[in-house]
């Protein structure tokens, strides 16, 4: 069920039989459009499709052509009135807009919906297509009725209970605008042999996601006590200036803490995202040893070590939601 | 146990139940064996478990993604509405729909008055004074509706009505299903919608037969309008019956919340709804290839009084499967022993 701190984004977090929650993403006014356009052209290529079929059949046959205005009447009424109700109820709450945006429309507790409720959102299109002020302004009552909803319901979502959600499994990539144009570390300049774990990436994460609220200089002092536990955990050494341009060592020599956390998250973070290669078997940093040794080294090195250590304990181990963000706030 | 031993005891079931939900996914439900069914089950329970003890620890938000996904899906899979084959339908328009609107007959009888009243009333108006009820239609559908009644019209009705009556049926299937559809859906605002199209339905509509009385063409009209108006009237006041309950549903919840007082009055009155569509469905046949027939009037009276009987029975008796008194009997006994 919903909470009231879970207003914030798009995501409706529902109870399964099996006591586990999970997300769904709610799908915005937006992909709802492109999705319902799609299926509004081709509601209009079935019905030129079977205007020419049904035209050509019954020319050929010989009959009238009254056969081929009713039949087409017909084809019509079951464009304009049953094509999303048979779609949702026979593709498991889809039309073939909503898999081209990778829709599905769900009763809010997530199973799935019948075909009462199919027929019954769809009819409920009328209402919600009620146009305010004529032509201009479309579906304005499903508009008005999604932004003031929590689940961005339109009013037949309302009365049937049900709401479309986001299917697309979409990964936010780590941090992309952060690690842009950041080398990753390379084994050469690293004699540990750590792991970074999960949780402290997140940290990491959340310092720079802090951007409008803190400035560079602050950022540094903050990064500076992790990013020192971590390179004595890694082993880094830091090179020494590139003879052939030492610009660059220089230029960024004052902001070295947070330049080696974002290394830290481009070597450590970036792996593709989202499959089960989520163990760490690909990464950089871990190539050389055999599977045996890798796996000592890890379970030797856990997560738990690095919360206990002295470094920024209300970064580390600070819940991810709440305390790290108010000290960074200030 | 740590996250990474975690992970490599697993991911291997993550990506057994990936796959089988792969293969699943593009067989339809009827062709999974059973085997099938219950190791994805017992796999999708593993790894509902999976996924709270991630959370739980907090091992890592891609982690917590990919097995949220994974749970999601398997939900999907799972969790389906039922199969419906043509069969249910058949139940449904059989017994479910007349048992529906069994249970709602407050609202048909409402709906009823909203219609019968102001078409009655229209209709004195028409026949009294038929300028007055030229204001109240648009004038060139009641001129129209005249001409098709006429005594000439008639006469070359097989002739020429013979070569639309396919063009007919369609256009009664689009054009009257339609207006039973909206009817019922513009009950979304608070059923006010559904009262304004019953009452505009029915000042029309009398408007127009007062003035076909008027006109001394009763005979022609009633005897052409008596067979589908069992269906179509029927079904018209059952579709605003549906937008009332809707509306209803909005207005007062009762005892219910109104989420809940929505889903509940919702899901009643879309089955109304469509059961009036499929009435209307079989008004536009008789209509189009029955009505219209050059056969004596008397049949005619004769065919469309049966139908309304039939009507009348399909709504109050459809559905119940056997007198009431041989069903509960053996349920009592067996609830008291």
């Amino acid at each position: 069920m919903v909470t009231g701190d879970q207003k914030i984004d798009t995501r409706i977090t529902v109870e399964t039989p099996e006591g586990v929650d999970f997300r769904f993403m709610l799908a915005g006014p937006g992909k709802r459009c492109v999705s319902y356009a799609i299926d509004a052209v081709l509601k209009l290529a079935v019905m030129l499709v079977s205007l020419i079929l049904v035209g050509v059949s019954t020319g050929l046959s010989g009959s009238r052509g009254d056969v081929t205005a009713g039949v087409m009447l017909v084809v019509w009424f079951a464009m304009s009135w049953l094509y999303g109700a048979c779609c949702e109820g026979w593709l498991n709450g889809r039309t073939p807009g909503k898999i081209s945006q990778g829709l599905r429309v769900v009763r809010t507790n997530g199973t799935p919906i019948g075909w009462f409720e199919a027929f019954g959102r769809n009819l409920l299109l009328v209402p919600d297509g009620f146009m305010v002020y004529g032509p201009l302004a479309l579906n304005t009552v499903a508009l008005i009725s999604m932004a003031s909803t929590l689940r961005m319901q339109r009013l037949g979502d309302l009365v049937f209970d049900t709401m479309v959600i986001d299917e697309s499994r979409e990964f936010i990539s780590r941090a992309p605008g952060i690690t842009l144009g950041i080398d990753a570390l390379p084994r050469s300049e690293c004699s540990g042999r750590y792991h970074v774990p999960e949780r402290t990436l997140a940290v990491i994460e959340r310092l720079f996601e802090g951007d409008r609220l803190i400035s560079d200089g602050r950022r540094e002092e903050i990064a500076r006590s992790l990013s020192l536990a971590l390179r004595r955990r890694l082993g880094y050494e830091e090179p020494a200036p590139d003879p052939t341009n030492p610009n660059t060592y220089f230029a960024q020599a004052p902001r070295k803490h947070t330049l080696f956390l974002r290394r830290v998250l481009k070597t450590f973070a970036e792996d593709g995202g989202g499959d089960s290669d989520d163990a760490p078997q690909t990464r950089t940093l871990r190539t050389a040893r055999s599977p045996r040794k890798q796996r000592e080294q890890r379970d030797r090195v856990s997560l738990d070590d690095l919360t206990r250590s002295d470094a920024t304990p209300s970064m580390v181990a600070g819940d991810r939601s709440g305390s790290a963000e108010s000290e960074w706030s200030t | 146990m740590n996250r990474e031993r975690f992970i490599r005891k697993r991911r291997q079931d993550w990506q057994h139940f990936e796959q089988l939900l792969n293969r699943l996914k593009a067989r339809r439900l009827g062709r999974w064996s059973g085997g099938d069914i219950t190791r994805l089950a017992s796999l999708y329970r593993s790894i509902c478990y999976d996924l709270s003890l991630v959370q739980s620890r907090e091992w890592g938000a891609r982690l917590e993604q990919y097995l949220n996904d994974l749970v999601a899906q398997g939900h999907n899979c799972l969790y389906r509405s039922p199969p419906r084959s043509l069969d249910t339908v058949l139940s449904f328009l059989a017994g479910g729909f007349p048992e529906v609107l069994r249970k709602r007959k407050h609202f048909f009888f409402v709906s009823l008055a909203l219609f019968l009243v102001p078409f009655l009333i229209s209709m004195i108006v028409g026949i009294i004074d038929p300028v007055l009820a030229e204001r109240l239609v648009d004038k060139a559908q009641m001129e129209g509706a005249g001409e098709s009644c006429s005594k000439e019209f008639y006469k070359r009705m097989d002739v020429e009505f013979a070569e639309q009556r396919s063009m007919m049926a369609g256009f009664y299937v689009w054009n009257n299903v339609g207006i039973a559809f909206r009817c019922f859906a513009l009950g979304a605002f608070c059923g006010v919608g559904t009262v304004v199209t019953l009452l505009f339905n029915g000042i029309a509509l009398g408007a127009i037969t007062g003035y076909l009385v008027n006109q001394g063409r009763a005979d022609n009209f009633f005897s052409f309008a008596i067979s589908h108006g069992s269906f179509e009237l029927t079904a018209i006041v059952v579709a605003g019956a549906a937008g009332l309950v809707l509306g209803w549903g909005m207005i007062h919840p009762g005892e219910l919340s109104r989420r809940e007082s929505l889903r509940v009055h919702g899901i009643d009155s879309v089955k109304l709804a469509l059961g009036a569509g499929f009435m209307l469905g079989i008004a536009a046949l008789i209509e189009a290839y029955f009505s219209p027939m050059p056969i004596p009037h008397t049949v005619k009276y004769l065919v469309g009084t049966l139908l309304w009987c039939l009507v009348y029975i399909y709504l109050t008796f459809g559905g119940e499967t056997a007198p009431r008194s041989l069903m509960t009997l053996p349920e009592e006994s067996g609830a008291d022993g």
